[in-house]
């Protein structure tokens, strides 16, 4: 159905953001707060936006948009931890001398950036989305102006991030030549053009994946993502470990919707990304495992995340992939968030050290986090163990047996890299008196949001469930 | 009245209460915890009470549909589990009881963990879902890993990380082997299910078998522990607190040997039948190494936790002899260990809270200042070691029995657990109890105190009622372990009633059609 309506979850966002970067202007700076709040009314106005269009079919510009329920559920995932994020970044921005309006807005573009990477199947469409999100994000990740670890953090992410979308332009070009348009085809089609020459489509969707690889952090086109998740603010480490990669996992829906088929060029792909999802979650893994600043372990973590997505998206099983990405982003902004909570006023990039002893000195930040990060590692009864048991089970079921059992020896990896903080939390003496944060209630509700998501969807995932599978069904060409 | 969801979320749904107690009222923190122990205790009794003795299959069958893909919230006991879950609801009350004195920091946090691990272990026995069984498997991992790694020895760490790493190492293979299991029935069948009991019915080529088995096997395995997967624990039971020792030895082996009855043998017959001899030989050595590591101990917890393995390996043998007899000792041998071993480390941890120290040398005469307490460790000593009149003696015997009838040579072998059990366990109790005082500190011990005798007696008495009539216990659990072993019918024996209420029972099993839940193959690919 043509319908302007689908113009109104970006526009109303885009709209927020313009006139919280106006409004910037005339709020004193003991204020900013309230730009929060303005940004996550406009979220919470552009989502209930997207919702109405459940079901609809809505689209526009001759189809450039088109919001099937696949996108909008996607959309009002990652609008819902743009929102966890706002929650937690509310109080910190003060705390750190970063306390600029533009934030707010900038956060707001990215997210409408994302709107219009996933409600298209247009890639010229989603390339435009993408380059609104990166460019946000690359300014966000070095918000601390003072601070030169995320300085660095930004220069990096915007260096390799450019490189990346070079890759991807490159990429739409190979697809142009193959099929003569922009559209999202189906992969036989593209690989299986009307030349006759199966090079092009390959090209294309090598370099797809290899721009797409950078932005999502997957291994081998991680190397950038430590540095930037650590040295970035965290809030926005929480940001952009979540929201870009739940985006590019929807591109990467449409890209292979299309079942395996049993011929050459299909088959290279299928093994590339076979290869992909393998090495990001045991390089990953084997990297985590020797950190010892927390925060940099974690950026470890979510890249490894990514790994057991892929299989996911390798064994079509999007209903599993769709609810990793649930659980991910929860468990993900939840630690983030814990972690600002139990370092608050120092860098969180602090070591194993620092945490000696917090659990049992603060229980209502340690309970939190140690449950988030026994999710993470996949124990029942959490939603990070029946992400995983879904994402196996689907894999199992299409014949990835042997990824499957790299993908639990590398949760045994995660699980021992996750424990140590754990063993630090709780299973060492204090070493110091560390103050947490008492006085932001934000961050704790954006925590026990996190915290209470992770373990109902370990539980009682039904009406996400649902949801999900209705949005899967929309998915077709 | 579900009964058993009743029994098993009991004590969770304490331990959500307590966390919300204030940490400085610690009788209040202790007397929930026990009453709620206590609680499972009599839902327990009751439970064993009502329990049809006459018929195979599970009793007390609650059913709900939960996740999709098959998987239901569904819970029931048989002979087998009915046994292990009366011997947790018994141990739990006594390991708490006993933890009043000896845990000083964190108590808080100590009562709910061990309230959260009972419902984790007293779900792994009555799960008939395969998927639920591994929830709780998995999910018992955690506080029981917070257990040692809090309230441990000097090497906790240490220790608690390789038993979390250790298990799951096993337990994460099973999973893809769970996986594979249920897709392989769906292929076959064309629905979805985890319940243990449908796949059961599942015949697969011996290749997959034999790879399945594996997966199955290592997790059980390491659990037990055989042979080669023992290291983790004497680490672990060394560096865990008194509480968390008893139940790790009592309850959680026994896990392992109900993971092979309940699905490695069942599931995989052809497998099993040529895996044995590998599995028997590894469950000797056990045998005698474990016996042997515990003669040359200094320190008296890991005697005791490599009599474990010593002992477990002897129910292993039973296990892996397949016939009736064996399969009766090693369920009573299960239970025999559960109080034997419970009771030995309870000992030690009375001795260790007075002393500080668990190396033998440093004890010697203890019988003269505490003489109940020698009289109380005698009695677990000659439990465990076997002696006639206690319960032991009827395990030992029924397991010997079912080793011999398969094969001689393994039952000559198995037969120098009897020795060396006597060999290690005297030896012990001469160097503690008797002789010359070490010293003046131990001259000048204080005996059992009151509470210490409540906690100790109910053992000692139950030890008794197992040795002299274990009809009770062998009673309810006998169709369960001859059928683990023959598979198919009910026993001859069965009273027509009891008859009645099976078939009644397995047809709820067997009609109750749950709805298409989210995310099951039957509802992919639907409209709606």
């Amino acid at each position: 159905m043509n319908s302007l309506l689908a113009l109104l979850p970006s526009g109303v966002i885009f709209l927020g953001a313009l006139i919280l970067l106006l409004c910037e202007a005339f709020i004193r700076r003991e204020n900013k707060e309230y730009l929060g709040y303005m940004a996550l009314a406009s979220l919470a106005l552009s989502a209930a936006t997207a919702v109405r269009l459940w079901g609809k079919d809505c689209s526009y510009f001759q189809g450039m948009l088109a919001w099937d329920r696949l996108a909008i559920l996607i959309f009002v995932i990652s609008i819902m931890g743009t929102a966890l994020v706002v929650l937690v970044s509310l109080k910190y921005l003060g705390r750190h001398e970063a306390n600029h309006g533009e934030y707010y807005g900038l956060l707001l573009l990215a997210s409408a950036g994302v709107s219009a990477m996933i409600s298209s199947k247009n890639l010229l469409v989603i390339y435009l989305g993408l380059e609104v999100l990166s460019i946000s994000s690359y300014v966000l990740a070095g918000w601390q102006k003072t601070f030169e670890r995320s300085q660095e953090a930004s220069v990096k992410y915007f260096l390799l991030g450019s490189l990346a979308s070079a890759f991807l332009v490159f990429g739409l070009a190979f697809v142009f030549g193959a099929s003569g348009g922009l559209e999202i085809l189906p992969l036989s089609n593209l690989l299986h053009s009307a030349s006759g020459d199966p090079y092009l489509g390959l090209g294309a969707i090598g370099l797809i994946i290899a721009g797409l690889g950078f932005k999502m952090a997957l291994v081998p086109f991680h190397m950038w993502a430590p540095d930037v998740y650590e040295g970035a603010p965290t809030p926005v480490t929480a940001y952009i470990s979540v929201v870009p990669k739940i985006a590019g996992f929807a591109v990467l829906m449409r890209i292979f919707a299309e079942p395996w088929q049993d011929s050459q060029p299909s088959r290279a792909v299928f093994w590339a990304i076979w290869a992909i999802a393998a090495l990001t979650m045991i390089a990953a893994g084997f990297s985590a495992l020797r950190q010892t600043r927390v925060k940099r372990l974690l950026a470890y973590s979510s890249i490894a995340h990514s790994g057991y997505m892929i299989i996911a998206l390798l064994s079509q099983d999007y209903e599993s992939l769709i609810f990793y990405l649930v659980v991910y982003a929860l468990m993900n902004i939840g630690a983030f968030a814990s972690l600002i909570a139990l370092t608050p006023g120092a860098d969180e990039s602090s070591d194993l050290d620092g945490f000696a002893g917090a659990g049992l000195q603060y229980p209502w930040i340690g309970v939190p986090l140690s449950l988030l990060l026994v999710s993470f590692a996949g124990f029942p009864p959490t939603g990070g163990f029946l992400a995983k048991f879904y994402v196996f089970s689907g894999a199992v079921s299409a014949g990835l047996v042997p990824l499957v059992v790299l993908a639990v020896l590398a949760t045994l990896l995660s699980v021992y890299y996750y424990l140590k903080i754990v063993v630090a939390m709780y299973m060492r003496k204090p070493a110091a008196e560390a103050v947490p944060e008492t006085e932001n209630p934000a961050l704790y509700l954006a925590v026990f949001l996190c915290l209470i998501g992770a373990v109902q969807l370990g539980i009682f995932p039904g009406n996400i469930a649902y949801l999900i599978r209705q949005a899967v069904q929309s998915l077709t060409f | 009245m579900p009964i058993l969801t009743l029994m098993t979320f009991l004590p969770l749904a304490a331990a959500a209460a307590m966390v919300f107690f204030p940490r400085d009222k610690v009788r209040l923190l202790r007397l929930t915890s026990l009453a709620a122990a206590l609680a499972v205790l009599v839902l327990s009794i009751v439970l064993f009470d009502n329990f049809e003795a006459g018929f195979q299959g599970p009793q007390f069958v609650e059913q709900k549909a939960w996740l999709g893909l098959g998987i239901r919230y569904s819970l029931g006991v048989d002979g087998i589990s009915l046994s292990l879950v009366l011997l947790t609801a018994f141990l739990m009350p006594l390991a708490l009881l006993s933890s009043w004195s000896a845990v000083r920091e964190n108590i808080k946090e100590f009562y709910v963990l061990m309230l959260v691990l009972e419902t984790g272990i007293l779900g792994v026995f009555v799960s008939l879902d395969l998927f639920l069984f591994y929830v709780f498997w998995e999910a018992m991992l955690i506080p029981m890993y917070f257990l040692i790694g809090i309230w441990g020895g000097k090497r906790r760490v240490y220790a608690t990380l390789k038993f979390v790493l250790f298990t799951m190492a096993g337990s994460l293979l099973m999973l893809v082997a769970i996986l594979v299991l249920h897709s392989r029935y769906f292929e076959t069948a064309g629905v979805s299910t985890f319940n243990i009991f449908e796949l059961y019915g599942l015949a697969l080529d011996p290749r997959t078998q034999m790879w399945l088995f594996g997966a199955f096997a290592l997790a059980f395995a390491v659990k037990v522990p055989l042979f080669p997967f023992h290291t983790w624990l004497p680490d672990a039971h060394v560096e865990a607190p008194t509480a968390g020792s008893v139940i790790l030895a009592a309850v959680l082996l026994k896990m392992g040997a109900y993971g092979f009855l309940r699905l490695g043998i069942p599931l995989f017959p052809d497998a099993v039948r040529r895996c044995l001899p590998l599995l028997s030989v590894l469950a000797v050595i056990g045998i005698v190494y474990g016996g042997l590591m515990a003669l040359v101990q200094k320190d008296m917890k890991s005697l005791v936790a490599y009599s474990s393995v010593s002992h477990m390996g002897l129910i292993m043998l039973a296990v892996f002899s397949l016939n009736a007899e064996a399969m009766r000792g090693a369920l009573y041998q299960m239970l025999n260990h559960g109080l034997s071993t419970g009771a030995l480390f309870l000992a030690v941890g009375i001795l260790y809270e007075r002393t500080h120290t668990r190396l033998i040398k440093d004890y010697g005469g203890v019988a003269k200042p505490m003489p109940v307490f020698s009289a109380f460790f005698l009695i677990a000593m000659l439990s465990s070691a076997g002696l006639p009149g206690l319960n032991g003696f009827i395990g030992e015997i029924l397991c010997f029995f079912g080793i011999f009838a398969e094969s001689r040579i393994l039952g000559l072998l198995s037969l120098s657990t009897v020795v060396l059990s006597a060999a290690y366990l005297f030896w012990l109790y001469q160097r503690v109890m008797h002789g010359p005082a070490a010293s003046e500190r131990v001259r000048s011990l204080k005996d059992m105190t009151r509470r210490e005798i409540a906690y100790f007696l109910p053992i000692i008495l139950l030890m008794f009622w197992m040795g002299i009539y274990p009809k009770t216990f062998l009673g309810k659990m006998d169709v369960s372990a001859i059928t683990a072993v023959t598979g198919a019918g009910p026993s001859p024996g069965a009273s027509p009633a009891a008859l009645n209420s099976a078939v009644k029972d397995k047809t709820e099993v067997k009609t109750e059609v749950c709805p298409p839940a989210p995310f099951s193959p039957e509802a992919r690919g639907e409209d709606e």
